[in-house]
């Protein structure tokens, strides 16, 4: 054979290969509805949700899935307010849904379920399935952890549609345990206990008792819901089908809401919603407050070390020095220029309902100022090379320089980066150096065993946005502030700061009395305020585009916007 | 190495006259004037080498923001633009372009200082040496390299060492390196087979001519060209390299500009801002179609006749 | 030739079982690590790291995380309460056994998400190539037989600049051009698609709704890989035609387009082929910025998603993957030299 022939015997032999290559791809179209009626509404995200479990992942698309097709005990409004979806009523101290024992402080809470709340093959959701959940959480093998769910002794069956929660002592957040945006009521009779309730199959393929069910999932390219028609709000959903694409590109997922291609993009940044606002057939619609607050965490410890007493922050140790940087922060231009507006001034964890402290005044902008109390604390620049040196600071050693790293995480985007390096700038302005960091969020957030930057105290200053979900702050206070989180991996307080008076008026929150409960916060605040462990600076509103045609979309405080899906319509 | 003293002249002499490869010769050059491509894109390269050089004596300051002037298009002030903090996006560039053709010497000299010694040591000496560092190079080949540049670049954005802070322009650099040296291996020790035995390197050993010297003297400047033109491309394959990092978000770390990260920045502007993006881009563009036209003139001007090079291919 | 055969495809396990150390310590060692990565959560609550560590074998030290992920545990009593005692027998079967692990990220078994992308890039990938070849082959035996001519000139020109230009800015700018601004004048409609494989909800399989979303990613891919081979085609080619047998076949008074037929055209596409077996992994690793623009479902994506989030088994096995694929494809590239040229013989 000429060598020619074996050329062209190979190339015809490549071409067949690559064409059978080529027609492997299988044809993943469905069989069933047609979603692209014009009552089907298409919705883009990023990435795929690992499952529908956002107990076990967290990613935010979970969560977005998850309440398409799940229900929960309860569940969070857009301002923040719990309202019932399995559950008939909400257990209160006033209607003796939940009492307390005054001797030994356990408290009992008594809920009852709707009775007409069916899973999508007609099976009807009862106490079975709320301590089927319950236990395949706690499973030590497979399992995973909720909040508070060390708090729970037991919880009891009292019958079909009723059933007792018995805590050790009084658990503030107990409306949204089995509720909210994370943690939803799983069918006993669907899911295998033994797969775990980490891993297990109907996280991937739920059995619906929310206003869609999944018809199909194409990883990576799109998932199908259609209409549950055993959901139990009569004449819900309005909508026939609900199609979640997977657009990894932020320009093309805003450019395919311009075309028409899409109904809803989550999770709009600002500069988005700016461009957005001038285009006729796509709308914004903004949560009413954000549970996220901007903030400057101090680390009050020397960086690289835990213990603010054996090692202090040469620098940030000085709580004048925390001031004056809090001083030296334009928040109202970096809401204006870097957020578009779209963001508001916040000072104090308490800002938003049920608990708004406004005994605390709204910290002034004021360089002149923060200067003063930078040359109070012993911070002056005396060789004139612009960064101020200590002299007599008491916190640091004679000419040793006011010179810090300034972290943030990259996972936020361009506004959070402008606002650091601006930051960073102004701060330079006058005489205290930033050297500005960015990382993933997933290094700075870390556990200190795996190199956590926050938790092994690695940083001077970091910015990001945190904040409690729901309504009640007390387990978030708990973790952020306390003394007992001031320890690496026992909880988040990062600056390792330590009050007695707030460990004390934290203590007073744990109550069931929300007139007392509000006094306390208010101490807290003004403490909180003094003493400056974190510089609060604004918030964000959560921003959702989507197409004018769709309507009843409204963006919440807790990030998830399918939250209320089952009563959107199309125009 | 004393005793070849008495026979300086000879040696030289020899390695001259009788080199049947591809050195650095007068015609090198002639044949490269020749080729115009590579004369453009010398004028290219040089002049974007030169801007860049000159970077500081821009007016602006890179760093600096100036809120009044966020995002403006082009301007006799402002020749590219200004970025999202007010920042002369020309300036930026050319500061970016620093750090960009820095990431590309960087990738190239390691490329260089592990394949060449590599390459000329298993070239020269064969035997178990070569099968062992080819078998370390076929070991580094094998590997799906922009998969594993890609997962290191990703690992190391959070590690904090002296030198390798976060994906630095050295950590980045050095990725990208020591991924990229196995061609520069092969390609030395290819022509260390061809001329290790050829009648002046035998000379000069009869002559006591140490092996240190014979490699550093007489065979690598007599493979030198091959490797010109390789180092030429190598520096094209980090810029682009580096951009395609940065636009997954591995690359150099803001606010260190390079054109990668300034112009996967600019991604979500484009729409709005387009000069944000275009500049960067074009820079790219530019830099690596000069390189190229620079290392095709080269590789004419050095192997006139031979049009092909397969670098480490069966033979 | 089978013994030679046969010693590389030795040669090949001892290389696959160093680079699957190296890797796995590579990416085990990272920083940040996958309990971290969870998601966007702002953190893992320390009650979940401990059950996280178990669940994923990540308490176990580093070798005998390789040699679980290389023969499996399913033959020793492990700890899975975290109570400090081995009470059962593990579940994992080991990579020998064909047992990849489970995806930490969805908690799937790998092979299965890799199932799932694998033909999605083939399918986009061997078009992609194909589409390159079959225009780089023409171009560049033209550019050649008409060296220096305008034609020439041009596509040299056009190859340059078709490699200097990145692929994911290229991709963008199409997707802005086609998708943003252009309208379809008849249907007010974007002119191309702006992704995916297909419409979504069309019934079957269309030919040209398939081709309609192929365009974009294709042209995209394919323009680094025309220019590429147009060229070395090109070279390859005018390396034959100044050889001399091709003037004594000429002097012969052959034919010029008989000679450059039957001598110059096979001989000029020999390294071209050989070429195309050393660029086969690419149909297997995807491009990594054609399947992010073009929301295309594909092995690239997995795989950057998996580095984003520290997802060590998918990453893991499409390393290995990779690896195989690159080393099986040199072999088969020095095989097919050998069966193309009869010149070449292997010891």
């Amino acid at each position: 054979m000429s060598a020619t022939k074996r050329i062209f015997i190979f190339l015809a032999v490549a071409v067949i290969l690559t064409s059978s290559l080529a027609a492997c791809q299988q044809n993943t179209q469905p069989a069933g509805s047609d979603p692209a009626t014009n009552n089907s509404i298409t919705i883009v995200i990023p990435e795929d949700p690992p499952s529908f479990n956002p107990v076990i992942t967290d990613t935010g698309y979970d969560s977005l899935v998850m309440e398409l097709t799940m229900l929960g005990l309860t569940d969070i409004d857009q301002n923040g307010n719990v309202f019932t979806e399995i559950a008939a009523e909400l257990p209160t101290t006033e209607n003796g849904g939940v009492v307390q024992d005054e001797t030994t402080g356990a408290m009992t809470v008594t809920w009852k379920m709707r009775e007409d709340v069916q899973w999508s093959d007609g099976v009807p959701v009862t106490a079975d399935d709320v301590i089927f959940t319950y236990n395949a959480i706690l499973d030590p093998n497979q399992g995973s952890w909720i909040p508070g769910i060390d708090y729970i002794d037991s919880i009891e069956k009292i019958d079909d549609h009723t059933f007792i929660i018995k805590y050790s002592s009084v658990y503030p957040g107990y409306l949204t345990q089995f509720g909210g945006e994370q943690v939803v009521i799983w069918p006993a009779h669907y899911c295998d206990a033994s797969q775990g309730f980490s891993a297990w199959d109907c996280a991937r393929q739920p059995l619906s008792n929310g206003p869609f069910k999944l018809e199909e999932w194409v990883n990576g390219d799109h998932m199908t819901f259609v209409k549950n028609e055993n959901y139990f709000e009569t004449g819900k959903p309005a909508i026939d089908s609900v199609i979640v694409q997977i657009v990894p590109d932020q320009a093309v997922r805003k450019t395919m809401l311009i075309n028409g291609d899409a109904d809803l993009d989550m999770w709009s940044t600002e500069q988005m919603i700016d461009e957005l606002k001038d285009v006729p057939n796509v709308e914004v619609s903004m949560s009413p407050d954000n549970r996220w607050v901007m903030r400057i965490f101090f680390n009050l410890a020397a960086k690289g070390t835990t213990n603010p007493i054996a090692t202090p922050h040469p620098i940030l140790s000085n709580v004048k020095v925390r001031q004056a940087i809090r001083m030296a922060i334009d928040v109202d231009t970096i809401a204006k220029e870097f957020f578009y507006g779209y963001a508001k001034p916040a000072w104090t964890e308490f800002f938003r309902p049920p608990y708004v402290c406004e005994n605390v005044a709204r910290p002034s902008f004021d360089l002149e100022g923060a200067k003063a109390l930078l040359e109070e604390a012993g911070w002056t620049d005396q060789d004139g090379d612009g960064v101020r040196e200590c002299h007599d600071c008491r916190t640091a050693e004679e000419g040793y320089p006011m010179e810090m790293e300034f972290i943030t995480y990259s996972d936020y985007g361009e506004p959070l980066e402008l606002t650091q390096q601006f930051v960073a700038e102004k701060l330079g302005g006058i005489g205290i150096k930033l050297n500005i960091t960015v990382v993933e969020g997933s290094v700075l957030w870390a556990a200190s065993t795996d190199g956590g930057i926050e938790q092994s105290g690695n940083f001077d200053m970091d910015i990001w946005d945190d904040g409690y979900a729901g309504i009640d702050p007390t387990d978030y206070l708990q973790s952020y502030y306390s003394t007992d989180a001031a320890t690496p991996d026992n909880g988040y307080n990062y600056g390792r700061w330590s009050n007695e008076e707030f460990d004390s008026l934290l203590e007073e929150a744990y109550t069931l009395d929300e007139t007392a409960r509000l006094e306390t916060f208010c101490k807290m605040a003004t403490v909180l305020d003094e003493q400056v462990p974190e510089a609060l600076l604004f918030t964000a509103s959560n921003a959702d585009a989507h197409s004018s045609r769709l309507q009843g979309v409204q963006s919440s405080t807790n990030d998830i916007v399918t939250w209320n899906a089952a009563n959107w319509t199309l125009k | 190495m004393d005793d070849i003293t008495g026979l300086p002249l000879e040696e030289d002499d020899l390695s001259v006259k009788e080199s049947p490869f591809s050195g650095v010769t007068r015609g090198t050059w002639r044949r490269f004037r020749k080729h115009p491509g590579a004369i453009i894109g010398s004028g290219i390269f040089l002049i974007l080498v030169l801007l860049v050089v000159l970077a500081p004596l821009s007016p602006y300051d890179p760093e600096a923001s100036d809120m009044s002037i966020r995002n403006q298009a082009l301007s006799f002030s402002h020749i590219m633009g200004t970025d999202s903090l007010g920042r002369d996006l020309f300036t930026r560039i050319l500061f970016g372009g620093r750090i960009s053709l820095t990431v590309g010497l960087i990738v190239v000299s390691i490329s260089l200082l592990v394949g060449v010694p590599v390459g000329a040591l298993a070239g020269y000496y064969g035997g178990w040496l070569d099968a062992l560092l080819m078998r370390i190079t076929d070991t580094f080949l094998s590997l799906p390299s922009f998969l594993v540049l890609i997962f290191l670049s990703a690992m190391l954005r959070e590690v904090e060492l002296p030198l390798f802070q976060r994906n630095s322009v050295l950590t980045i650099g050095l990725v990208i390196g020591i991924l990229s040296w196995m061609t520069f291996a092969r390609l030395v020790r290819a022509s260390f087979l061809t001329l290790r035995d050829i009648d002046f390197v035998s000379a000069i050993r009869a002559l006591g001519g140490s092996d240190f010297r014979i490699i550093i003297k007489h065979i690598l400047p007599n493979s030198i060209g091959p490797i010109i033109v390789e180092a030429t491309l190598e520096l094209g394959y980090a810029i682009i390299e580096e951009s395609g990092l940065s636009f997954l978000g591995f690359g150099i770390q803001p606010p260190t500009p390079s054109w990668g990260n300034l112009l996967s920045n600019a991604q979500a502007h484009f729409t709005t801002y387009p000069w944000l993006a275009i500049f960067p881009g074009l820079m790219i563009f530019l830099s690596i179609i000069s390189v190229n036209y620079i290392g095709d003139g080269l590789r004419d001007a050095f192997d006139p006749y031979k049009v092909l090079n397969k670098v480490g291919e069966v033979t | 030739m089978t013994y030679y055969i046969l010693r590389r495809l030795i040669q090949t396990v001892g290389l696959l079982f160093l680079l699957s150390m190296i890797l796995f310590a590579l990416v085990n060692l990272s920083p940040g690590g996958p309990l971290a990565g969870q998601g966007q959560s702002r953190h893992v609550q320390p009650e979940k790291v401990e059950l996280l560590k178990r669940q994923f074998g990540l308490d176990q030290p580093l070798p005998v995380q390789y040699a679980i992920w290389l023969i499996g545990n399913d033959w020793m009593k492990v700890d899975v309460d975290g109570d400090g005692v081995k009470e059962s027998n593990g579940t994992r079967q080991g990579i020998l056994r064909g047992d990849f692990g489970f995806s930490f990220r969805t908690r799937k078994p790998v092979l299965e998400e890799i199932g799932e992308r694998l033909p999605n890039t083939i399918y986009l990938m061997s078009i992609t190539m194909l589409t390159a070849i079959l225009l780089a082959i023409p171009i560049g035996i033209l550019s050649a037989v008409r060296q220096y001519s305008k034609f020439d000139i041009t596509v040299t020109t056009f190859s340059f600049a078709g490699q200097a230009i990145p692929e994911f800015w290229l991709g963008l700018i199409l997707i802005l051009v086609f998708y943003a601004w252009l309208k379809n004048p008849f249907t007010g409609e974007a002119l191309m698609p702006s992704g995916g494989i297909t419409t979504l909800g069309l019934q079957g399989f269309n030919l040209g709704d398939r081709i309609w979303h192929l365009a974009l990613p294709v042209l995209t891919g394919a323009l680094g890989w025309i220019s590429w081979y147009s060229r070395f085609m090109r070279s390859s080619m005018l390396e034959v035609i100044h050889k001399d047998y091709l003037r004594t076949a000429r002097a012969k008074g052959l034919p010029r387009w008989m000679v450059l037929y039957k001598h110059g055209l096979s001989n000029a596409l020999i390294p071209l082929i050989t070429l195309l077996a050393l660029d086969l992994p690419y149909i297997f690793s995807g491009a990594i910025f054609v399947e992010y623009l073009f929301a295309w479902p594909g092995m690239g994506r997995l795989y950057y998603q998996a580095a984003e989030q520290r997802d060590y088994p998918v990453l893991m096995t499409v390393l290995i993957i990779g690896a195989t694929v690159i080393i099986f494809s040199n072999l088969l590239a020095d095989i097919l030299y050998a069966y193309l040229d009869p010149r070449v013989r292997y010891e």
